[in-house]
């Protein structure tokens, strides 16, 4: 009954009141049209961009398996499961932490988080691991146990001045309900975790999903958490074990 | 003038002398239709967009296009193309500025 | 929002800088105004002098009814012929009949293309009818036309 109220105010306050009716929601031919611009993804020239920035800042896989300590083959198999706790850092980090680490370590400035450097790069480390299936272990140890619980607790906990939190408008009652012409998303259908890094249309940009945890935040008129912080880390470990075991199809395309 | 980047891409990526494939275009290119405020400094932003896009099979020119600030930021364009002799294919464009930029890649049909 | 104001925008007139396309459409020697500002019926008239475009089922138009967003709008046309040098498509024109310029894209082909077929994607200012004109190799046009609903809001 509370979460019905609290998603009719977020409704209102998105200023539209949308049915659920066929009127807005994709038929197969269109969802088809868009699934084919895949295949000519803006996002793939800035992945390349990001491939040219791993190998001068990074020194390129075999340097990042030695700093990650895992074989250079086991590598892509090894980034699927991220975010990991990294003992190095003393942290659950993200690809980007790791990347910042280890430019830092090679005596150069580490891009922000929020740069597009970093969003190419990480982007194209991710991509190494394309059609891998995800494989993060929220179980490995004390910390992504942590985590893992602690993701949960933000994605549940009920923020700002509306009390709303991530499951007003992404828990099991409302998946598919339209909230302003979109669908609100089933993560584990839409495999969320494994089609971000994307290329968001309406930005012309390639985003990564912390960075459209903060767009959905603002929207929800929620403070925005920082990129890389132990919430967001949190809430991304969360997120991405709802997508065990599918594939890594990077860079998604998304509106 | 900074070189703009550009990908060309066939599908499928094996093919024989005689298929007919898909070539995927794309670049980054704001496509600024001229209309568009700046915010911050409350002017309109210049018009600056490819307005050409010409591709030349093993020196054959086997399509040209003129192409106009209504395409989407970061343009993506496809066409058709039957596979002949190995060698390379070449995409030249051009925007309203003057710049022409150019992207190549080789063709390798096997068999 | 950025993209609000930027749609806000494709409805003001402006005086856009002249553009000489690099190649010219034959009719098009007594152009009203500037290329940028054809309506689609001038354009139509300019491009297919006095024969006009007979709608045609040859051409398969695939944009979709209702556009997630209106920056990136996929369009595809794909003309039954059979490209051979005696029959074959030689102009796909897409128009966006109600942006400020309603062209988008005019693409010349040759027998080596194989297949009469252009995709791309363009930007809609608002809800309207996207059309193709098609020439053929021998002097005739045919054309079709969608109506695409663009959606503009959405959460994010």
């Amino acid at each position: 009954m509370r979460l019905a109220l609290k998603t009719a105010i977020l409704l209102a306050l998105c200023g539209s009141l949308a049915m659920a009716s066929e009127q807005f929601s994709m038929s197969d031919e269109d969802r088809a049209m868009y699934e084919e611009m895949l295949e000519n993804n803006p996002a793939e020239i800035m992945i390349e961009s990001g491939g040219e920035l791993f190998e001068e800042y990074c020194g390129g896989n075999a340097e990042l398996a030695k700093f990650l300590g895992v074989k250079e083959d086991a590598l892509t198999e090894y980034l699927a499961g991220f975010p990991r706790y990294i003992e190095s850092l003393g942290m659950v980090a993200g690809i980007d932490q790791v990347l910042q680490a280890l430019m830092h370590q090679r005596g150069h400035k580490p891009f922000a988080l929020k740069s597009s450097e970093m969003f190419e790069i990480s982007s194209y480390v991710k991509s190494l691991a394309n059609d891998v299936a995800i494989n993060i272990d929220v179980k490995a140890n004390k910390h992504m146990k942590e985590a893992y619980a602690f993701g949960k607790e933000v994605f549940e906990a009920k923020r700002g001045k509306r009390g709303l939190s991530c499951l007003s408008c992404h828990s099991k009652e409302v998946i598919g309900s339209i909230l302003r012409t979109q669908p609100l998303p089933d993560f584990r259908a839409n495999n969320t975790a494994g089609t971000w890094p994307a290329y968001r249309m309406t930005k012309s940009e390639l985003t990564t999903l912390q960075k459209r945890f903060q767009g959905c935040m603002q929207n929800a008129l929620l403070e925005v958490l920082p990129l890389g912080s132990k919430e967001m880390n949190a809430l991304e470990v969360y997120i991405t074990e709802r997508s065990n075991g599918l594939p890594i199809a990077i860079p998604g395309l998304k509106r | 003038m900074s070189k703009v980047k550009s990908l060309v891409k066939i599908k499928p990526k094996t093919y024989k002398s005689g298929d007919i494939v898909k070539v995927d275009f794309v670049a980054m290119h704001p496509m600024e239709t001229g209309m568009r405020k700046d915010k911050t400094t409350n002017r309109f932003v210049p018009a600056d967009y490819i307005n050409s896009v010409k591709f030349i099979y093993n020196n054959e020119t086997i399509t040209t296009m003129n192409v106009w600030e209504s395409l989407s930021t970061n343009p993506a364009i496809s066409i058709s193309m039957k596979i002949a002799d190995a060698g390379d294919l070449k995409v030249v464009f051009t925007d309203n500025g003057g710049s022409v930029n150019e992207k190549s890649i080789k063709i390798t049909p096997k068999g | 929002m950025q993209r609000r104001e930027f749609f806000k925008k494709l409805g003001f007139v402006a005086a856009a800088a002249a553009v000489v396309p690099s190649v010219s459409f034959a009719a098009e020697a007594a152009a009203p105004k500037g290329p940028n500002e054809f309506s689609f019926e001038e354009a139509l008239k300019a491009i297919t002098g006095s024969k006009g475009a007979a709608a045609s089922d040859k051409i398969k138009l695939k944009v979709p009814e209702i556009a997630e967003n209106g920056a990136v709008v996929p369009v595809t046309v794909e003309v039954d012929s059979p490209m051979s040098a005696e029959d074959y498509v030689k102009t796909i024109h897409i128009f966006a009949t109600k942006n400020n310029n309603t062209r988008c894209i005019a693409a010349h082909l040759t027998p080596a293309n194989g297949k009469a077929m252009l995709s791309t994607r363009i930007k809609l200012g608002t809800t309207q009818d996207v059309a193709t004109v098609v020439e053929l190799s021998n002097g005739t046009f045919l054309m079709a036309k969608q109506n695409v609903k663009v959606t503009i809001g959405g959460c994010g």
